[in-house]
């Protein structure tokens, strides 16, 4: 039983990351209806970023700050340079388009920073809390982690329900004639939607690296998980993909604590395969899948 | 030849097998001509498209995006190796073990897997094929790590077999691969055992010249020496300099005493990140290439190289998988794949099931894929997750993509492309004195970058291309002499 919490509680800070990843794709899917599988290794990429901002200046802080806008950036220019000329196309092209900027991604990274995984610390003390006598597996650092995750799912949640341009935002995304006809200049939402899942890859990036090492291929796995979780959230649904990105987390620390770390991936899988066979659609989606 | 087939319907089967046979034939008659070298790049190339030949049927007339492909070919490879490790006779005939009876039990686990993903598949479209099918190139080579003392874990499994001898030799069956693996030690071991006799006359000749004249040396012998111990020397440098540098830099850390131990682990688990998770290409064809020029050396000697017989077993199973693709493309099943592609609902009202075809394509794509990862597993003579990374997988998309998806000569381009583009990167880093990072990994960036364009510009790849282009021309003819 105390194993069992145990697992739970080191599992929490990245479930709330892999909730971050899955809400970066979902942001992309509810603008442009495309997944992109480039999310992940643009958040490698802003990590590398960061990880030298800091080696220059010493600060976590601006390091995250600088992915931030880097991830912005970067997502604005993908959007731009790739999936709006590719959109007129086919899906099959828009979906080989993101792994074509991936690959390219991913060896520019280890071009410029050496494809050998790097350290990266974290900013503060990552050994765990001690209480009643043990040690817990959750450190300061998961809770400035489970703080960061949370700010930014509230500050998006306010974007999204209490602002003109959440609101518009929402209304290109949900019946993109219908807004335009009304005046929301859908296509910029569409670069705003780029944008920000950018930015929320670069902080999940960022936060994600000092629980493991930072190579050009470390975030490959976190893709799977991040989509995993988006497409049981419903891949259209904010909350889906925070409730089932924490979900993914934690039952990957279970499945890792039980048996071992290799198979957290084919149960991803499993997680996968069980909720497109049986519920295709997702659990929190609007959209009925369509049959053929 | 079109007026020909339409008349006699059989005569369809008859004009691939020709085709597929001059393939080889050329093939053939190329790898013996070549140099050793040509012949592993030729064999390489002739596994990926192998491989790719499914894409094709997959990609281009099914229209699926499936990332798995690399999964599949650890598929094919694990069970090639295991058959042909463990197994001394075919279970109920009793007679020898030998490679073709590994290529088929691979191709069979490559049918199950196959049907299994494509029937899962067959639910699926666009963005959540790539993704189920992108968590198997990941997860699935993971289950090596799962059965340690079965798959040899994070390690992989060396073949005991790198060289056609023993249980390969004694094919009893008429497949080209075998004739070729048999022919081969009958006819070159002994050409091979004077090898040492003229290294053993060799150095008793220098040791003489060293004992009684030093200043008279004749030229010819001590050039020759001099020649490939350079050869030789230069490898060992390019491998120990590695070493020495991540020593030294640890060292200077940490000190002295205490580093031996923990930077051999260090040193050790840097090597297999980078093996495991490296960004393919380079990465998995290192180890083949070190292993390689040992048997250039061998086998330039003895007038026959290793390579040789990979390439002619490569060139055999391609060829094989070409004319099988080539019938069912030609055929029903290729017209079915495509109306399901076009159309689902069309071609469900015109009584094709929708399912059905997607469920075959995936099949028809994943024999082709174990097959090719048997044909891996024999070049590189080892399988492990290390080879087949979601790296493998997604240089099989960026070959087919830029070959182009809708033709076999596409793919053969886009396999092409995969061997030569390294090697070509090679050579103008070696003219501009890039850093190993760059060279390693410039490949892929421009892959990258090159799907990219090719999704944007010409969805048709290279051969699609080509086809506009040459459509555009007769075009412009046509309006010219006729307006």
């Amino acid at each position: 039983m105390i194993d069992f919490i145990d697992y739970l509680l080191g599992g929490i800070s990245s479930g709330a990351i892999i909730a971050l990843m899955a809400l970066a794709l979902v942001l992309v899917w509810r603008s442009t209806r495309v997944v992109n599988f480039a999310q992940l290794g643009q958040a490698m990429f802003t990590t590398y970023i960061a990880l030298t901002v800091r080696e220059l200046t010493g600060s976590w802080f601006l390091g995250l700050i600088i992915a931030m806008a880097a991830g912005l950036v970067v997502g604005v220019i993908v959007h731009f340079l790739v999936i709006r000329p590719v959109k007129r196309l086919d899906t099959s092209g828009a979906i080989i388009a993101t792994f074509g900027v991936l690959i390219a991604l991913e060896a520019l990274a280890a071009m410029v920073w050496g494809g050998d995984p790097e350290a990266f610390p974290p900013p503060i003390n990552n050994s765990g809390y001690e209480a009643f006598g043990r040690i817990w597996p959750f450190s300061p650092y998961d809770l400035l982690v489970l703080a960061s995750v949370v700010f930014l799912v509230l500050a998006l949640s306010v974007v999204f329900t209490r602002t003109n341009v959440g609101l518009a935002m929402r209304a290109s995304a949900f019946n993109p004639e219908v807004a335009r006809l009304s005046g929301v200049r859908v296509n910029r939402m569409l670069v705003l939607g780029w944008a920000i899942a950018g930015l929320v890859g670069a902080v999940a990036g960022v936060l994600v690296a000092p629980l493991s090492t930072l190579s050009p291929t470390s975030f490959d796995i976190f893709l799977v998980f991040a989509f995993v979780a988006a497409v049981i959230g419903g891949l259209d649904s904010l909350v889906g993909a925070v409730a089932f990105g924490i979900g993914t987390g934690l039952v990957i620390a279970l499945v890792s604590g039980y048996s071992d770390s290799s198979n957290a991936p084919l149960v991803a899988l499993v997680l996968l395969v069980l909720n497109l066979l049986f519920k295709p659609e997702g659990v929190f989606s609007h959209h009925k899948a369509r049959a053929v | 030849m079109e007026a020909l087939v339409q008349r006699f319907p059989g005569a369809r089967l008859g004009v691939n097998a020709v085709t597929a046979l001059v393939v080889w034939g050329l093939l053939t008659w190329v790898n013996q001509v070549i140099e050793p070298l040509m012949s592993y790049y030729l064999a390489t190339a002739a596994m990926y498209a192998t491989a790719m030949f499914g894409m094709t049927i997959l990609l281009g007339l099914s229209g699926q995006v499936s990332l798995g492909n690399g999964a599949l070919m650890a598929v094919g490879g694990y069970i090639f190796a295991l058959t042909s490790m463990n197994w001394q006779t075919v279970p109920i005939l009793g007679t020898p073990w030998n490679a073709v009876w590994s290529m088929v039990f691979a191709g069979f686990g490559g049918v199950v897997f196959g049907a299994a993903i494509g029937g899962i598949a067959a639910r699926l479209r666009g963005p959540y094929l790539a993704g189920l099918t992108l968590g198997i190139a990941v997860g699935v080579p993971a289950i090596a790590n799962r059965f340690p003392e079965l798959l040899g874990g994070e390690n992989g499994l060396m073949l005991q077999v790198p060289y056609p001898a023993g249980g390969y030799t004694s094919g009893d069956t008429s497949d080209e691969a075998v004739d070729d693996g048999g022919e081969v030690p009958l006819d070159e071991e002994p050409v091979y055992e004077e090898l040492p006799d003229d290294f053993g006359d060799f150095d008793e000749e220098f040791t003489d010249e060293f004992g009684d004249e030093l200043d008279s040396d004749p030229g010819d012998l001590s050039d020759e020496d001099l020649l490939t111990e350079d050869d030789l020397l230069s490898e060992d440098d390019f491998l120990s300099d590695d070493d020495f540098l991540t020593d030294e830099d640890f060292t200077t850390e940490d000190g002295f005493e205490a580093d031996i131990d923990s930077d051999a682990g260090a040193d050790l688990d840097a090597g297999l990140d980078g093996g495991s998770e490296a960004s393919e290409g380079a990465d998995i064809t290192d180890p083949a290439a070190d292993l390689d020029l040992a048997g250039v050396d061998a086998g330039l000697d003895a007038g026959f190289a290793i390579e040789q017989w990979q390439a002619s077993m490569a060139i055999a199973v391609a060829c094989v998988v070409g004319f099988i693709a080539l019938n069912l493309v030609r055929g029903r099943q290729g017209r079915v794949w495509q109306a399901v592609r076009d159309d689902p609902i069309a071609a469900a009202v015109s009584g094709i099931s929708p399912a059905g075809s997607k469920i075959s394509a995936f099949v028809v794509s994943s024999l082709f894929a174990a097959l090719a990862g048997a044909v891996f597993a024999q070049i590189l003579t080892y399988v492990g997750p290390g080879a087949f990374t979601l790296g493998l997988s997604l240089s099989l998309l960026v070959g087919i993509v830029l070959g182009g998806r809708n033709s076999f000569i596409g793919a053969i381009i886009g396999a092409v492309i995969l061997v030569w583009l390294p090697e070509f990167v090679l050579d103008v880093s070696a003219d501009r004195g890039w850093q190993d990072q760059i060279t390693n990994n410039a490949p892929n960036f421009i892959y990258g970058l090159l799907v990219v364009l090719v999704v944007l510009a010409a969805p048709g790849g290279i051969v699609g291309g080509i086809q506009s282009l040459a459509g555009r021309l007769r075009g412009q003819a046509k309006s010219s002499s006729s307006p």
